[in-house]
């Protein structure tokens, strides 16, 4: 019996190890090639580990974003800064946004009974299902004729309509597993609707709308789509953009691209671990029936 | 659901509460997905290009006709299903796997869930280029560990031919969506109860047995979901075609999103992709409908 624990655990270790290879191993050579010389990344065959450990094309990044033209280094890295401001701004404003306007949509989906309710449920159920290509169409053509294209507003605004549903079925989730006996106690002392939300429903989904803030956050960072499309300058370059400016132009030297990749993801990848709890508990609730 | 308490105060009735709640998310959810929905079927049933202003016209079904009749929309289509069937029967294989071995105890299991999160975390975009630079025809690193388990010769442009662009972008792509499907796939073993597997053992059931007549059956609403999940994903697909191979090489890789893409934002020809886009979409909630219904049952099991 000794031997059969023994030889499961070997299994499950060498299984370990493969999945740990499999899932971080890509990353990690990125980060490593990112530290190397350009010569040395065209190195047959290749070395794994960068010696010594070069930072040039981190210092690309700032001093073209410093000093524009002056610095001498390619043009996508002289934007890059800006652009992973830009996202900050616009996925933040969206997590924040979202959060706040879907609480209020998700609590009379959770406690309240009214007609139509099971037909809005089926519309963000099924909004979330509509592929984005085929409203990329008019939308574009509508932010053009109204002014409205490359502006970081604009992606803010659209960015938060395709995360909403999302949140919003995350809440009412979450809104459920509060136990109604809280909310009736409160409004036995006379709170109104609006305050039992408020002073009750709220304060006790902290976890759940941390989890659909992260979450929204981490969607809309990664966002490509309506980021190209509704961009004409810098001014409105999200990271994603710039990524594929870099990744498409042969003329860029490969450590500057996988140097851009690297910091771009730098924050999903940081907010993913630190609040790896509330992610997959999200996940699982966002995707499923709740 | 309903609270049990009596109205104890003057309040508005329920409907008017929910519409007061939801009227900004409903409004903002309407003006970019309702309003433009609308508007793209409106494009679609018009002979509207930018190249050529001025004459926009209704024509019906044409820009329909046109694309059903046409090898431009059969052949994306082909490509796209075999794209998406490849990826969902690889990420489906891959993530079952993972979270067969994460439903075992053992120490360290936190630690290799959470790095699920790394792939996962990891946007469409910088996923395609990570996987520009592994495939790189001349210094990659699969073509260095592959020269060096002797399984080529030489340096192979990965990229530059079929079936190995198809391959390799099937796994590019699934590489960053199996972590979810671990994830959910893990969450339905959780919940088959452990003392099932107790008395298979006792009636003498093998491992495989056990695998077969009680987990994959127990597992069957949750695969569903996951099925449906990645196949509506995998059929729009479209950053990593952008970036990884602009639908090539020779239209290999022209998925009916790199399509509706060049249409419009590169032909200017906005009827036609809106057109082909409303098929696109068609099939998809198709295929959502079928979602929902699955995942009715799942939950009433």
């Amino acid at each position: 019996m000794q031997q059969r624990a023994r030889l499961r655990l070997a299994v499950i270790y060498i299984g370990a190890a493969a999945v740990l290879l499999g899932t971080v191993g890509p990353f990690l050579w990125l980060v490593s090639s990112s530290f190397q010389y350009e010569r040395q990344l065209l190195n047959i065959p290749p070395q794994w580990l960068p010696n010594p450990i070069v930072l040039d094309s981190y210092r690309e990044i700032f001093e073209g974003a410093v000093l524009g033209e002056e610095s001498g280094v390619p043009y996508q890295s002289r934007i890059f800064l800006r652009s992973f401001a830009n996202s900050f701004f616009v996925a933040g404003s969206v997590a924040a946004i979202a959060v706040l306007v879907g609480a209020y949509a998700a609590y009379p989906l959770a406690r309240l009974t009214f007609r139509g309710r099971s037909v809005l449920l089926f519309g963000i159920l099924a909004s979330r299902m509509i592929p984005a290509l085929s409203l990329a169409i008019p939308i574009v053509l509508v932010a053009k004729r109204i002014g409205m294209s490359d502006k970081i507003v604009t992606l803010v605004f659209i960015n938060l309509s395709f995360i909403l549903p999302y949140v919003i079925w995350l809440l009412q989730s979450y809104f459920k597993t509060i136990p109604i006996e809280l909310e009736d106690a409160g409004r036995i002392d006379g709170c109104s609707r609006l305050q039992v939300v408020h002073k009750i429903i709220l304060p006790l989904s902290l976890p759940g709308l941390t989890s659909a803030g992260i979450l929204a956050f981490l969607l809309t960072w990664g966002e490509f789509l309506f980021a190209l499309l509704l961009s004409e300058t810098p001014a409105s370059y999200t990271s994603t953009v710039v990524v594929s400016l870099f990744a498409t132009d042969v003329d860029v030297s490969f450590v500057s691209i996988i140097t851009a990749g690297v910091v771009s993801v730098i924050p999903p990848i940081g907010f993913a671990l630190i609040f790896q709890r509330f992610i997959i508990s999200g996940l699982l609730s966002g995707s499923l029936k709740g | 659901m309903q609270s049990k308490i009596a109205e104890t105060r003057k309040e508005l009735p329920q409907g008017m509460l929910a519409i007061f709640f939801s009227a900004p998310a409903v409004l903002i959810i309407a003006a970019t997905i309702l309003v433009p929905f609308g508007m793209a079927v409106f494009l679609s049933l018009h002979n509207w290009n930018l190249k050529r202003p001025g004459r926009e016209r209704f024509i019906g079904l044409e820009n329909y006709t046109d694309w059903l009749t046409d090898s431009d929309f059969w052949e994306p289509l082909r490509t796209t299903f075999t794209f998406a069937i490849g990826a969902v029967i690889l990420i489906l294989a891959i993530s079952l796997l993972i979270a067969l071995l994460l439903n075992e105890k053992f120490p360290g299991r936190g630690v290799v869930r959470a790095m699920l999160l790394v792939p996962w975390a990891i946007p469409s975009v910088v996923n395609a280029l990570l996987w520009k630079w592994l495939l790189d025809p001349n210094y990659g690193l699969i073509n260095a560990v592959f020269l060096e388990l002797r399984l080529i010769d030489s340096y192979q442009a990965w990229l530059g031919n079929m079936p190995g662009v198809m391959i390799w972008l099937v796994i590019a792509y699934s590489w960053i969506h199996i972590p979810l499907a671990t994830l959910l796939l893990l969450s339905g073993l959780q919940t088959i109860p452990g003392d099932i597997y107790e008395s298979a053992i006792v009636d003498g059931a093998s491992v495989w047995q056990r695998f077969a007549f009680i987990t994959l059956p127990l597992l069957r609403p949750m695969l569903s979901i996951v099925i449906i999940f990645e196949m509506i994903f995998a059929l729009k697909v479209f950053d990593i075609i952008f970036v990884l191979t602009a639908g090539g090489p020779a239209d290999a890789t022209n998925v009916l999103g790199w399509t509706i893409y060049t249409e419009t934002f590169r032909k200017l020809d906005f009827g036609a992709g809106s057109s082909i886009a409303m098929l696109l979409g068609a099939i998809t909630l198709a295929l959502a409908i079928l979602f929902y219904v699955f995942l009715d049952k799942g939950v009433e099991q």
